[in-house]
C-alpha cells in the first residue's frame, strides 16, 4: 500500500518489572481499515492499546499516530476501554455531554452529533436513562457513541464485545463497518476468532509477539490446508482409531481436533486423507464435509510451530460403581425471583452422567444464578430439582463430596506455593492418602509445572492459574462437575488441552456443566442451552441446533459492500443482513426463490454483485436467528 | 476553564444521583455532633460515692452533708461484706471511710483523718474526685465551727467566656471543626479513587484534560458540597446547643471556605495516592480523624501537646479552624486578631491542592 499509515508501530516493547508483556512488536494501520489485534487474555493487547492511546509509556520502541506521538494526538483518538469507562450513575445524555466537555466539542457540534449517533445506535429513546440501567449491549453502544462524539480519526476499541450477547455483538460490528465508511480508522482488540473474521487485516498476538499478520482470507489460504468435519454415531471410537492406528504423516493429517459432536481433521491432501478416513471408519456411521480452515486453526498451527508439543497425561481415575440413576442434574420448570426481578424463568434441563452441557449467554442472562441453583447454593423460587439422585437436601455433606466446582473467580491462595495449594484441596476434598501423590503429579504434569511446585501461586500467569485451579477442582474425581467460565484467559493451545481433559472426565462418567461466553467453545459440548434474559431459548446438540435453522446463510461479494448492505437493510429484516470485511452475509429462509431477485435488484441499482455462495451456519448465526425469530413472533403475538 | 466546569458539573450530578451518599453527607455530621455535644462530658457530674461512717457524732453527719451538697457526687448506700466492696463491684467510684473518733478529734482540735479510696481506672475523673473531696473538706473546715485555721489568701476565681461552664459551648465549636474536616474529605476521596477503581480514569487519561483541570473541577464541586454541609452542620448545632454568633462573621466565613478547601484537597490527595475506594477511605479517615481529634486543640489544649508532636499540630488546618470556631462562637475576637488563621488555612489549602495535582500530573498509567 502506498497510503500513509495512521498508526505506525516499530519494535514496541513493554516490561512490567521482570515480565515482558510485549517483545518487540511492529505493525502499521492504514486509513479506513478495521485492524484487529487478536489474541487470548494476557497476550499484551491491552498494554499495546494503552500505549497507542498515549496513557502508558513504552519501555522501548516507537509509536507514531497521525504523524505525532500518541500523547500529543489524544484529542484525535477515540478510546473505548475494556470496562467502557462509563459513569454508571450518569444518564446517557450526561455521559455524552461530559466527554464532549473534556474533548472540547462545541455546543452545536455536540447536539448534532449526539442526535445522529444516538439515532444510529437506536439509543435515542433512552437518552435520560442512567448508564447503570442499560444492558451490556447498550452500554457498549453508548461507550462507542462517547468515543465518537469528538470525531476521532482513530478509534481504539479494547475488547469492546466482552460480556455482550451475540445479537448486540453482531449489531456492533455492523455499526463499525458504517463508521469506517466515514473515514474513521478502527483498531480493535479481541479474543474472539469469529470477530477477527470481520477485520480487514489483523495480527495474531501471543505472549507479546506477533505470530501472523494479514487479511483473514489470506491467513487461511496461506495455511494451505483443508478442514474435514467428521460426524459419527461413535465419535470416541473414530477418534481412537484415527489417533492410534495410523501414521499421521502418511495419512496427511496435520491435526485432529475433537468437538462435542464432531471431529475436525486438518489435511494438506484432501483425497488421501478422505480415503484413509473412509477406510478407518468401517462399521461406523460417518459423514464427512470438507470446509475452509478457521482462524483458530491458523492460530493453533502457528503456536504449535512456535512451541514444544503439548502433552496430556491421563488422570489416574479410580473405577467407581455406576450411579444407580443415569441423570445427574435435572431441573424442571425452575424459577428464581429476586424481589420483582425474575432472574431465571421456567428453565428445564437434564444432564446425564458422561455428558458435557454448555450453558451460554451474555453477562446478566442468568447463567450464574442457574448454576448456583443447580449446585444447591441457591434455593429456587419455584420448580423441582434433583442433583446426583438427591431431591431434597442438596447441601448434604455426602452429596457435596461428589461435586466439583470451579468458579469464575475461584482463586488459589496467592501466598501459598503450588504444592501447598494442591495439598490443601486434597485435604478439603478428602482425597485418600494413597492417591494423593499420583493426582498431584497429574496436575503438575498437565500444567507443565513439574519441578516448579514450590513457586508461589501468585507469581503465575493467569492462564496457568486457571489450569491449576481446574486441577484442584477435580482432584477428588467428582461425579458432577460445575465449571464457570473455565477457559477465560487461557490461550488457544491450552484451551484445547483443557477441553481434552474435560472430555476425559466425561468419558469416565462425570456429568459436566460448563458456562462460557465463547460461542466457538460451545462446539466442544455434547449439548448446550442458550439463555437470554433468564430464559432458555434453545437447547440441543450443536450440530442439531445449526441444522434446525430454517433457510441458509449466503455470502455475497459486491463492488461496494457498504452500499449493498445499506440497501439490503431496507429490504429485509435488519438481522438478516450483516457486513463483513469484504462480504455481506444474508440469512434467507427460501434462498432458491429470494436470492435471484435480490441480486438482480442490486445490479439494477448499480451495485454490482461478484459472487454468491452458501455458507454453513455458525452457532452465532443460529442463535441470532433463534432470538430474532422469537422476538418477531412475540411482537406479532402482542400486536394481535 | 470550560473543562474545569465540565468536570465540576459531572461531579455534582454524580453526587446528587447517589441518594445514600447525599443522605449520609448531611445526616452523619449532624448525628455525630449531637453525640459529641450531648454525650461528651469532660466535666464529672453525679459521681457515685459510698460513705462508711463509723462515727456517731455531729461533725461526721455535717461533713457528709457538705460532701453531697454541691451535686457533684451522689450517695450510694453501702452493701456487701468489706468496706471496699462497692468499689470492687463498680457500684461507686469512691469510698469514704470516716473513723469512729472523727467527731471527737475535731471537737478537741486534733487533726481528724478520713480515708478516701478512689477508683482510678478513669484517671481524669479520679483526679476530679480527689480534688473535689479535698476542696469540700477544706470548705467544711472553714465554714464549720473551726475558726482557728484562717486562710490568709483567698483566691477569687472567675470563669470567662463560658461563665455558666456550659459544656456544649466548649465541645460544639470544636466538634464542628473536626467534622468539617472529616466528612468533606471522605466524599472527595471517593470521587477520585472510584474513577481509578472502576477504570473510568483511563478515559480521562486518554482525553487532553490536565491534572490541574481535573483536580480543580473536582475540588470545586466538593467545595460547594462542603459548604452546604457546613451550613447544615453549623445551623443544626446552633439550634441544638443554642450557640450564638459573637465574633466577626466575615473572617469566620472565609476561614470556613479555606478550611473546607483544604479538607477537600486532602481527600483528593489521599484518593490519588491509592487505587481502591476502601484503601482511600481508610487512609483519609484514619489520618484525618486522629490528627484532627487529638492534635487540633479540640480535646486537649494546644499547650499540653508534647514537643515533636506540637510541630505537627501547628501545620494542621484543623488546629486553626478550631480556634476560628471558638473565636466566632465563644470568644468574639475581631478581624485583625485572627488574620494569621486565614493565612495559615489559605496556605494549607494551596499546598495540599498542589500535592494532589502533582500526584496525578503525568495523567497516564504508571509503568
Amino acid at each position: 500500500m502506498t497510503q500513509v499509515p495512521v498508526v505506525q508501530v516499530l519494535d514496541l516493547k513493554k516490561n512490567y518489572g521482570e515480565t515482558q508483556v510485549l517483545k518487540g512488536v511492529s505493525f502499521s494501520i492504514y486509513p479506513g481499515e478495521i485492524f484487529g489485534i487478536v489474541g487470548p487474555d494476557g497476550a499484551g493487547k491491552t498494554s499495546a492499546f494503552h500505549m497507542l492511546g498515549g496513557i502508558l509509556d513504552a519501555t522501548s520502541g516507537d509509536i507514531t499516530v497521525l504523524g505525532k506521538k500518541p500523547r500529543d494526538t489524544r484529542l484525535e483518538i477515540g478510546y473505548l476501554t475494556q470496562l467502557f469507562s462509563l459513569y454508571l450513575d450518569l444518564s446517557i445524555n450526561e455521559n455524552i455531554e461530559y466527554v464532549a466537555g473534556l474533548r472540547q466539542v462545541s455546543k452545536n457540534d455536540l447536539k448534532e452529533r449526539r442526535d445522529k449517533y444516538l439515532k444510529l445506535m437506536d439509543l435515542d429513546r433512552f437518552s435520560n436513562r442512567l448508564a447503570g440501567q442499560l444492558s451490556g449491549g447498550m452500554k457498549q453502544k453508548l461507550a462507542l457513541c462517547c468515543a465518537l462524539i469528538a470525531r476521532p480519526k482513530l478509534l481504539l476499541l479494547d475488547e469492546p464485545t466482552t460480556g455482550v450477547d451475540p445479537v448486540s455483538r453482531r449489531e456492533f460490528w455492523d455499526l463499525l463497518a458504517s463508521i469506517t465508511q466515514e473515514g474513521v480508522t478502527v483498531a480493535v482488540a479481541t479474543p474472539y476468532m469469529d470477530e477477527a473474521e470481520r477485520c480487514h487485516r489483523l495480527i495474531l498476538l501471543h505472549e507479546g509477539s506477533i505470530q501472523d499478520e494479514g487479511r483473514p482470507q489470506e491467513l487461511k489460504d496461506n495455511l494451505n490446508l483443508k478442514r474435514l468435519e467428521l460426524r459419527s454415531n461413535d465419535l470416541e471410537k473414530l477418534s481412537n482409531r484415527l489417533h492410534t492406528s495410523i501414521d499421521k504423516a502418511q495419512a496427511h493429517f496435520t491435526d485432529i481436533q475433537e468437538f462435542g459432536d464432531r471431529l475436525d481433521v486438518l489435511t494438506d491432501n484432501l483425497n488421501i486423507a478422505q480415503s484413509i478416513i473412509q477406510k478407518e471408519s468401517v462399521g461406523l456411521d460417518l459423514s464427512i464435509s470438507a470446509q475452509e480452515p478457521t482462524l483458530e486453526n491458523v492460530f493453533v498451527s502457528k503456536l504449535k510451530n512456535a512451541e514444544v508439543k503439548e502433552t496430556t497425561a491421563r488422570f489416574p481415575f479410580v473405577q467407581k460403581g455406576a450411579p444407580s440413576n443415569s441423570t445427574a442434574i435435572k431441573a424442571e420448570h425452575v424459577y428464581k425471583e429476586f424481589g420483582s426481578f425474575a432472574a431465571v424463568k421456567d428453565v428445564s434441563l437434564q444432564i446425564d452422567y458422561g455428558h458435557i452441557y454448555g450453558l451460554l449467554g451474555a453477562n446478566g442472562a442468568g447463567k450464574t444464578t442457574t448454576i448456583k441453583m443447580l449446585c444447591g447454593l441457591l434455593q429456587p423460587s419455584k420448580g423441582q430439582m434433583s442433583l446426583g439422585g438427591e431431591k431434597g437436601n442438596l447441601r448434604s455433606a455426602l452429596l457435596r463430596k461428589k461435586l466439583g466446582y470451579m468458579s469464575q473467580k475461584f482463586t488459589l491462595y496467592d501466598d501459598l506455593t503450588i504444592l501447598e495449594n494442591l495439598e490443601f484441596y486434597c485435604g478439603v476434598y478428602c482425597v485418600p492418602q494413597d492417591l494423593r501423590s499420583k493426582r498431584l503429579n497429574w496436575v503438575l504434569e498437565n500444567t507443565g509445572l513439574l519441578g516448579e511446585e514450590n513457586r508461589l501461586t501468585g507469581n503465575l500467569p493467569g492462564g496457568w492459574k486457571q489450569r491449576l485451579s481446574f486441577g484442584a477442582a477435580v482432584l477428588h474425581q467428582p461425579e458432577v462437575l460445575f465449571l464457570d467460565e473455565p477457559t477465560s484467559g487461557v490461550d488457544p493451545l491450552a484451551r484445547r488441552q483443557m477441553w481434552q481433559l474435560i472430555r476425559d472426565f466425561a468419558r469416565q462418567g462425570t456429568a459436566i456443566l460448563v458456562t462460557t461466553h465463547f460461542l466457538e467453545e460451545a462446539e466442544h459440548c455434547s449439548e448446550l442451552g442458550f439463555m437470554v434474559a433468564g430464559e432458555l431459548v434453545a437447547q440441543g446438540a450443536p450440530g442439531k441446533i445449526k441444522a434446525e435453522q430454517p433457510g441458509s446463510l449466503i455470502e455475497l461479494r459486491f463492488k461496494d459492500n457498504q452500499a449493498a448492505y445499506n440497501m439490503l437493510k431496507t429490504k429485509l429484516d435488519s438481522w438478516r443482513v450483516s457486513i463483513f470485511a469484504d462480504a455481506v452475509h444474508l440469512v434467507l429462509d427460501h434462498p432458491d426463490i429470494e436470492l435471484e431477485s435480490i441480486i438482480e435488484n442490486c445490479n439494477s441499482q448499480g451495485i454490482e454483485c461478484f459472487s454468491s455462495r452458501r455458507l454453513p451456519f455458525s452457532l452465532e448465526d443460529a442463535f441470532i436467528g433463534i432470538v430474532k425469530r422469537q422476538s418477531t413472533a412475540n411482537a406479532e403475538a402482542s400486536a394481535a | 476553564m470550560k473543562k474545569i466546569l465540565t468536570q465540576c458539573k459531572k461531579e455534582l450530578i454524580q453526587f446528587r444521583r447517589d441518594r445514600l451518599t447525599v443522605a449520609l453527607a448531611y445526616f452523619l455530621p449532624t448525628l455525630a455532633i449531637i453525640l459529641y455535644g450531648f454525650a461528651t462530658r469532660l466535666e464529672a457530674k453525679n459521681i457515685p460515692v459510698t460513705v462508711r461512717n463509723y462515727d456517731i457524732g455531729f461533725y461526721s453527719r455535717e461533713y457528709i452533708h457538705t460532701l453531697f451538697n454541691n451535686g457533684q457526687m451522689v450517695s450510694v448506700p453501702w452493701s456487701g461484706t468489706k468496706d471496699t466492696d462497692p468499689l470492687d463491684l463498680g457500684k461507686a467510684r469512691a469510698v469514704i471511710i470516716i473513723p469512729p473518733d472523727f467527731s471527737r478529734d475535731i471537737r478537741n482540735n486534733h487533726s481528724a483523718s478520713v480515708q478516701v479510696l478512689v477508683d482510678a481506672t478513669d484517671v481524669n475523673n479520679a483526679r476530679v474526685i480527689k480534688n473535689s473531696i479535698i476542696a469540700t473538706s477544706q470548705y467544711f473546715l472553714r465554714s464549720g465551727a473551726m475558726e482557728q485555721q484562717k486562710n490568709l489568701i483567698v483566691p477569687q476565681v472567675r470563669l470567662w467566656f463560658n461563665p455558666g461552664r456550659k459544656e456544649s459551648l466548649s465541645v460544639a465549636p470544636g466538634s464542628i471543626a473536626v467534622f468539617l474536616w472529616i466528612f468533606p474529605c471522605l466524599l472527595s476521596t471517593l470521587c477520585i479513587s472510584r474513577e481509578k477503581e472502576q477504570g473510568t480514569v483511563l478515559q480521562l487519561y486518554a482525553s487532553s484534560i490536565t491534572s490541574f483541570e481535573l483536580m480543580a473541577g473536582k475540588a470545586l464541586a466538593y467545595l460547594l458540597i462542603g459548604i452546604s454541609q457546613a451550613i447544615v452542620l453549623i445551623g443544626s448545632s446552633c439550634i441544638l446547643f443554642q450557640l450564638s454568633f459573637v465574633g466577626n462573621g466575615l473572617v469566620f466565613a472565609l476561614a470556613t471556605i479555606l478550611f473546607l478547601a483544604s479538607s477537600v484537597c486532602f481527600g483528593l490527595l489521599g484518593g490519588s495516592r491509592t487505587n481502591s475506594q476502601s484503601a482511600a477511605v481508610q487512609l483519609v479517615a484514619t489520618t484525618g480523624f486522629t490528627t484532627s481529634l487529638l492534635l487540633s486543640g479540640f480535646l486537649y489544649p494546644q499547650r499540653n501537646i508534647l514537643f515533636p508532636l506540637s510541630l505537627l499540630s501547628n501545620i494542621l488546618p484543623a488546629r486553626y479552624y478550631v480556634e476560628a470556631c471558638r473565636n466566632f462562637f465563644v470568644r468574639g475576637s475581631g478581624f485583625f486578631d485572627q488574620f494569621y488563621i486565614l493565612v495559615a488555612l489559605g496556605l494549607a489549602a494551596l499546598l495540599i491542592f498542589n500535592g494532589a495535582r502533582k500526584v496525578m500530573s503525568k495523567m497516564q498509567l504508571s509503568s
